[in-house]
């Protein structure tokens, strides 16, 4: 069992909880700005169950991102993009920033004074685009009403417009599914793996599947059950006025880049315009990176370049939110940012290289035993994020406070902890590349449609 | 057996409305726990592969965890 290769079940088991406990919780809202806040409290204090209701539905939203970045993730170091599945990945893509939008749009909807304070921040970016872009948007999310029919607006878009949508594309990438297939493992037999016979959808394929929602759905409950949610105080002016605004966790990164004081006032547009350009490279990337090759080993470059997205993005998030409504310098951004990518791109070449004096991919002993493989996830993600936020945290105590030997010796240690992180990633990703027997075993299982021949 | 239990202790606890969120978000996860195991055993045995001793007692043990703290919560 490696939930690795099914990180993509996972996230349309996350969006049918969101559907089924936002249907329940469709039954108490009220989206105006008058009652809103005072339905979502009636749901939270008086609705049996209410605030557990409330939170579920919110950690599965928080899973679903997660999750489908990590299918992402996991598909761009694998090559699922290459032919003949780059329009699959551009639907998934696409499925993506629907996911984002729900997160956006679901955020307003309590009406407490953190929501909508980042909510009108992120209404104010939109204004910054060129005029036709924005006054498009602007009438298509927010309206001419004021508050009212932007309430209006963002619940239409989260309870109908954008489920719609996303069923629609999930149908199609379905659709593509069954045309073309599961990818075939990089160092696999394409050819033998599509002639392979496939398990029967029912009740193979959906006994595993429920079986993993089974054990996702359990994860999710006791998570709500031990970390309920408060609800923040409801929004007013005059609350907002002193309140700093601050985006959800995974919309940090894209406001860590706006706080960079280059992108200051005039700069804005150019700052939107770089984060639709990281948008736009990710929906293209499949007519970007055209080599045939699908192994790890052979695509050194674009695997050092995946590295240093996700340890950028951790970075700007972890920063954003530890520097609530603080402009950055851009020298400051420079030398953190650039240093990041820069470390991480260093220890990837010299992973690589080390890999390669020992043979490349074959060198490295297979893998047994998925708990190793989930656990090795976790650690290394863990180990990682904590590298990174710890020497992010050393490097500023270290510019603000001045050298001392215990700062000086934390940032040794955290960069330590880094470095040993980023070889293991590499390590553990040829290690699931060299796993083709098992990998060959799960796709088989995906071989819908295929036949018996 | 653990999840017929669990259901229908979670149903005799709600009928005398003296269940807690929490208690109820752990005999659905007890619930939910032991179909994954059931799953996850019939699935491999029918495909000829090892069925992880690790698993199963990672699972169990977990089970009886949870059905400890459900005497606290509930």
């Amino acid at each position: 069992m490696n939930p690795f290769y099914w990180l993509g079940a996972l996230t349309v088991v996350a969006f049918l909880i969101q559907g089924v406990s936002g249907m329940i919780m469709m039954l108490y809202y009220i989206p105006s700005p008058s009652d809103a806040f005072a339905s979502t409290q009636y749901l939270f204090q008086t609705v049996y169950f209410g605030r557990f209701l409330e939170t579920v539905h919110l950690y599965t939203a928080y899973a679903m991102i997660m999750l489908a970045f990590m299918h992402m993730m996991r598909g761009y170091f694998v090559s699922v993009q290459k032919k003949p599945r780059e329009m699959m990945w551009v639907v998934g893509m696409v499925m993506g920033f629907v996911t984002l939008g729900f997160g956006f749009t679901g955020y307003l909807l309590p009406w407490t004074v953190v929501s909508k304070s980042a909510t009108d921040v992120g209404i104010g970016m939109i204004s910054s685009l060129p005029s036709v872009l924005s006054s498009a948007i602007l009438f298509l999310i927010v309206g001419a009403g004021g508050d009212a029919t932007e309430l209006l607006r963002f619940y239409d878009l989260h309870v109908v417009v954008l489920p719609a949508v996303l069923l629609v594309l999930l149908t199609l990438k379905m659709y593509m599914l069954e045309v073309h297939g599961i990818a075939e493992p990089s160092a696999g037999q394409p050819a033998d793996a599509r002639k392979a016979r496939g398990l029967p959808i029912f009740p193979d394929v959906t006994f595993y599947l429920l079986g993993l929602a089974a054990m996702f759905g359990s994860a999710m409950l006791l998570i709500s059950a031990v970390f309920p949610l408060s609800l923040p105080p409801e929004y007013t002016p005059q609350l907002a006025a002193q309140f700093t605004p601050q985006p959800d966790w995974y919309f940090l990164w894209i406001y860590q880049i706006l706080k960079i004081s280059v992108f200051e006032g005039a700069g804005l547009p150019v700052a939107l315009s770089l984060v639709t350009l990281i948008f736009v490279a990710l929906l293209i990337l499949p007519f970007l990176d055209r080599s045939q090759t699908r192994k790890i080993r052979d695509r050194p470059t674009y695997v050092t370049l995946g590295l240093i997205f996700v340890a950028e993005l951790i970075v700007l998030a972890y920063w954003g939110l530890a520097s609530p409504g603080q402009i950055i310098g851009t020298e400051e951004a420079v030398l953190v940012l650039g240093g990041t990518a820069i470390l991480v791109a260093v220890i990837s070449r010299v992973a690589y290289r080390f890999l390669s004096g020992r043979g490349g991919a074959h060198a490295v002993p297979k893998t047994k035993g998925a708990l190793r493989t989930a656990v090795g996830f976790v650690s290394l993600l863990a180990g990682g994020t904590i590298g990174i936020g710890w020497s992010l945290n050393s490097l500023v105590r270290l510019v603000v406070i001045g050298p001392s030997f215990s700062n000086v010796f934390e940032l040794i240690l955290s960069c330590g902890l880094l470095m040993a992180v980023v070889p293991l990633t590499v390590l553990f990703l040829y290690r699931l590349e060299s796993r083709n027997g098992s990998l060959k075993q799960r796709f088989r299982i995906l071989e819908i449609g295929s036949g018996n021949s | 057996m653990v999840q017929a239990v669990a259901v229908i202790y979670m149903w005799v606890v709600t009928l005398f409305g003296t269940l807690s969120a929490s208690g109820f978000a752990i005999f659905l996860a007890i619930d939910l726990l032991s179909f994954a195991l059931v799953a996850y055993v019939y699935t491999h045995e029918k495909w000829g592969e090892v069925v992880n001793r690790v698993w199963i007692v990672a699972g169990s043990v977990g089970l009886v965890i949870l059905l400890l703290s459900s005497l606290y919560f509930s």
